[in-house]
């Protein structure tokens, strides 16, 4: 029994000392602290696309300064939501990184929750050299926080083989609105036997993606006054999207991996989405010359309406901790004004920035085979520029979660008006 | 009747299993097959687990992940156990209201989602980083810490001391042991199965610990297991034949211990004892 | 080892002796790590977000509102959705949950069963699956053309797919499933190990007496066994009312709300949102008090008293 005892207590201690002594390797390292020394850190999600732009701009900038160093820390996006929540809100700025990468739509929530926590890098960057709607989204008044990064661009991903079995070719989807396209999706349904798109009914990114088409949003100019019951844009959007599901037009997926599985397997015939998912599209080899892009149709009846959105983006942004100003220099000369780096990135990882003098330069003027030799970056980024400008605001997702409840609601049956306007009040209580 | 009963036994028992081991089987075929594979559902092995095992190790340093997740997942196993089964001990061998009162209270800890605490315990932590860094934020033992002492595991060795023989220690203290000494030479080696239980679920909740791990580490070379897997399926597209392999080299640890474990318990163990 | 030699001589010393603990100082000695360590770590910041639970605002700039908070909870559609779906999952969960896990347990606590050891492991398992690995597969089964729809089709119990995540009863269904799928060995752990310190003797003393299966489990098992039952309904009271990974990995809270539980308001209150931490507190105590309520209706139902 002792002789456990005494072997269990050694156990303990040794343990600790190697819990301790890991510990105490980060003081000697000097690693364990993002902001006293000379590194910079850097939190971001997605190590195919956005880590891998970073390491793109790290090399690029080493060229000129030499003893530059970055501190890559890679997280699930909702990860770095909730930790830099909870440190700022500690006020606890150990641990924090020089840059975080911010999702457009959420950024507005973090700029009002913590003020005093983001550096402002206006003048540091040329507004006039980015897309107007990613500058809208990264600025509040004419302060500018963030350093524009990818854009999110939508096109209507089809199959062409569908539309050509039903006659038709990516000629007929120029300039349609979304009753016309639905049309063209029965026809497509009734020779193939495909569904026209596949949806989340808990994701509303195309509700989004349709009223940002027009213009509009969940929120009025100002981020904060509610924009619900006599939005006309999204009224249009939420009749689209019934029409879609009463034709049966729309497959339901449930999650990523089962909306990758639907579009993989070739059991829809098209998906409006952000320019960022042609990866996934191009991951099935086999239907290589089988695609193309075309503009979202847009919203019939609808003052504004054009057939250029946005799906996603995300932006940079500066810490105000010690570090502030070699995290500022790093973005400007890579991300906010460099077009050589912008064409490394379109040939390395066919990410698409907002960056106006790199479109000029033809950075984007590459073929791709398995969209049929179409120029889809280019195209891409010219409908990029067409974006109608929003406020994201403050409240993107808290409306979001409220509206798709709204649809469900629709979707049984509810009077369209009625459903807008008791979300309209539920927001304006739940937000204050 | 009784041939029917046992078949129903085995029959319940082996359903059951099937059921209970369908999504591992799946998860050990998926990560031998390329990412659209799983996607559609395959269920047949295939012959992507090479390139999966290259891909994972070129991406992530699951190495060191894995040495991160045991030394956390044992120093908080050991610490724990002693800690707790100390207290519920002493709140069930010594009982007296006073210990009742604050046993009621020590379990209101439990009832508060861990959401809740996470800011002021960050703030907390963010204190101890100036007075002694080594225990601060960004350290293993900061993940260690907090989580040595929980409610529910001295609740656990409670109401199992509340079966426990106490003539045990009555005889015991006739032959001289001292107080703590009843506690390590008779108690311990009584409650072996107890101590078995306590053991798995412990290092299972720690090893399997997020939030906390999420929000208080740092630097990539203190990343544990689950904050390496949530990272890997970040992705815009997400390559699964590769989460899939690194969840199956995740899960085995926890496996492993409670297929070692569980020959502690063996109906009829106590029997040698009494 | 020491400890025969000492039991030995329990049975002619126990009879003569009543044991008697000592009391004083020794006991709380036991009991001292733990105490200082649960009021450092939980109720030090416990408190904190009691008070910051009469605050609101985003982020960090709060304002002192008093109770306006907890008013608010009655007002507020989407918190009294959650709380009935959570109170739902609740009730149907823990006694459905620790009935399949005795059951389990004493089948698996039989000598003479065979293959124990890989049906005790075998259950266990999902226990210790990822979370990411499980949320993956249930929503991969339970899809719109999965195995369990294919499954019902061909014995013809349905005729048309359910669609399971986007009904709001089978989604709910779903979960309840999910949970079992993973809690039950994980409970059933607790009953074997708590199992193995019941004397056989009693068991065979009351096969003698006729006593049949069912009776022995009702007569002796049970009554036993009432200390962990008592401990493994309140953590799964405690579970079930703070219930999060499942719905946030599987359902998302859908469709609609659902199947949105108090612990994921609470989540998306504080990061899904604009961050408004005095708010998400005051929905965290609401979940205190509903487990503290449960909790004395079960201790005073086992009669913890002696």
């Amino acid at each position: 029994m002792k002789k456990r005892l005494l072997l269990l207590a050694s156990l303990i201690t040794i343990l600790f000392i190697a819990a301790c002594s890991s510990g105490d390797s980060d003081e000697a390292n000097g690693t364990s602290n993002g902001n006293d020394e000379d590194g910079i850190t850097v939190w971001a999600w997605d190590p195919k696309f956005n880590i891998k732009a970073l390491e793109i701009a790290e090399e690029s900038y080493k060229a000129e300064n030499p003893d530059f160093e970055l501190n890559v820390i890679e997280n699930a996006q909702d990860d770095i939501v909730q930790k830099l929540n909870t440190s700022l809100s500690s006020g606890t700025t150990k641990g924090l990184p020089n840059i975080v990468l911010i999702e457009d739509y959420r950024v507005k929530s973090f700029l009002e929750a913590y003020p005093d926590s983001f550096h402002e890098v206006t003048g540091s960057i040329d507004v006039n050299d980015f897309t107007p709607y990613k500058v809208a989204a990264t600025s509040i008044d004419d302060k500018n926080y963030g350093v524009p990064f990818d854009t999110g661009a939508t096109g209507l991903y089809v199959r062409t083989d569908y539309l050509e079995e039903a006659g038709y070719t990516t000629e007929d989807l120029q300039d349609i609105d979304w009753n016309e396209y639905i049309e063209i999706g029965k026809k497509v349904k009734e020779v193939t036997g495909k569904h026209l798109i596949t949806n989340d009914h808990n994701d509303f990114g195309i509700i989004r993606v349709l009223i940002q088409s027009a213009g509009s949003w969940y929120t009025e100019d100002d981020g904060v006054t509610i924009n619900i019951a006599d939005n006309e844009a999204l009224k249009a959007a939420f009749e689209v999207y019934k029409n879609l599901v009463e034709a049966d037009l729309m497959a339901v997926h449930s999650d990523w991996n089962q909306l990758l599985e639907a579009v993989n397997s070739g059991s829809v015939a098209s998906l409006p989405t952000g320019n960022w998912f042609t990866p996934s599209i191009k991951a099935e080899e086999s239907q290589s010359g089988n695609w193309a892009v075309v503009p979202i149709p847009s919203l019939p009846g609808v003052e504004g309406a054009t057939h250029a959105s946005n799906l996603g983006g995300s932006s940079w942004y500066v810490l105000n901790i010690d570090g502030k100003e070699e995290a500022v220099d790093f973005l400007t000369s890579t991300f906010g004004s460099n077009v050589e780096f912008y064409q490394e990135l379109v040939k390395e990882m066919g990410a698409i920035g907002t960056y106006i003098p790199a479109m000029e330069a033809g950075a984007y003027e590459i073929s791709d085979e398995y969209f049929g030799g179409q120029e889809i970056y280019n195209d891409f980024t010219k409908w990029s520029g067409e974006i109608p400008e929003v406020n994201y605001g403050l409240h993107t997702y808290a409306i979001d979660d409220i509206l798709i409840v709204s649809m469900q609601e629709y979707l049984n049956g509810g009077d369209l008006d009625k459903v807008l306007e008791n979300a309209q009040k539920q927001a304006e209580t739940q937000i204050k | 009747m009784n041939k029917l009963k046992q078949i129903s036994v085995y029959g319940i028992l082996i359903v059951s299993s099937i059921i209970s081991i369908f999504p591992f089987f799946f998860m050990i075929v998926s990560a031998t097959n390329k990412s659209v594979d799983v996607s559609s559902g395959k269920l047949l092995p295939g012959t992507n687990l090479f390139t999966n095992i290259k891909n994972l190790l070129a991406t992530v340093e699951i190495g060191q992940a894995l040495l991160n997740s045991a030394i956390i997942a044992v120093t908080t196993t050991v610490l724990a156990l002693l800690v707790a089964s100390l207290a519920g001990y002493g709140f069930e061998i010594y009982r007296s209201r006073a210990k009742d009162i604050v046993f009621n209270i020590l379990l209101l800890s439990m009832m508060i989602p861990f959401a809740a605490l996470m800011v002021p315990l960050f703030r907390m932590f963010g204190t101890i980083s100036e007075i002694a860094p080594v225990i601060g934020i960004d350290t293993l033992a900061s993940v260690v810490i907090p989580t040595i002492t929980t409610a529910f595991l001295i609740f656990f060795f409670r109401q199992n001391t509340k079966m426990f023989p106490k003539e045990l220690l009555e005889a015991g203290r006739m032959d001289g042991v001292s107080e703590l000494g009843l506690f390590f030479r008779i108690y311990i080696p009584t409650m072996k199965t107890t101590y078995a239980a306590a053991a798995i679920i412990t290092f299972m909740s720690s090893w399997n610990n997020y939030l906390w791990p999420l929000v208080v580490l740092q630097s990539p070379k203190n990343q544990t297991i689950p904050l390496l897997i949530s990272s890997l399926g970040s992705s815009y597209s997400p390559d699964y034949g590769v989460i899939m392999l690194a969840i199956v080299i995740a899960t085995l640890p926890t496996a492993l211990i409670f297929f070692f474990l569980q020959k502690y318990f063996v109906a009829g163990m106590m029997g040698s004892i009494k | 080892m020491e400890t025969t030699n000492l039991n030995k001589s329990i049975k002619q010393k126990s009879e003569k002796y009543k044991f008697k603990p000592k009391k004083g100082l020794i006991g709380w000695i036991f009991i001292l790590i733990s105490v200082i360590l649960i009021c450092l770590f939980y109720f030090y910041p416990m408190l904190q977000a009691l008070l910051l639970s009469f605050q609101s605002g985003a982020g960090v700039n709060l304002q002192f509102v008093g109770l306006e908070n907890y008013t608010r909870l009655f007002s507020d559609p989407t918190f009294l959705a959650a709380l009935f779906n959570t109170v739902i999952f609740f009730l149907i969960q823990v006694p459905f949950m620790i009935i399949l896990a005795l059951m389990f347990s004493v089948m698996l606590n039989n000598k003479k069963l065979k293959f124990k050891g890989l049906f005790r492991t075998a259950i266990f398992l999902p226990a210790v699956t990822s979370l990411v690995a499980y949320s993956v597969i249930f929503k991969y089964l339970f899809s719109n053309n999965g195995i369990i729809n294919t499954i019902l089709m061909n014995l013809s119990i349905i005729s048309e797919p359910i669609l399971w995540m986007s009904d709001p009863f089978w989604a709910k269904i779903v979960i309840i499933l999910a949970i079992t799928w993973r809690w039950v060995g994980y409970n059933m752990i607790f009953y074997l190990s708590a199992l193995q310190n019941v004397d056989e003797s009693i068991y065979e003393a009351a096969r003698m007496d006729g006593a049949s299966a069912f009776q022995q489990f009702f007569k002796i098992t049970i009554p036993m066994l009432k200390p962990i039952i008592l401990f493994t309904s309140i953590t799964s009271t405690i579970g079930t009312l703070q219930l999060f990974d499942e719905p946030m990995n599987i359902t998302g809270g859908g469709p609609g709300n659902a199947t949105l539980t108090i612990s994921q308001y609470i989540y998306d209150l504080s990061f899904e949102y604009t961050p408004d931490f005095g708010y998400a507190s005051a929905v965290s105590f609401a979940i205190v008090v509903m487990i503290v309520f449960f909790s004395i209706i079960q201790f005073k139902l086992a009669g913890d008293k002696k």
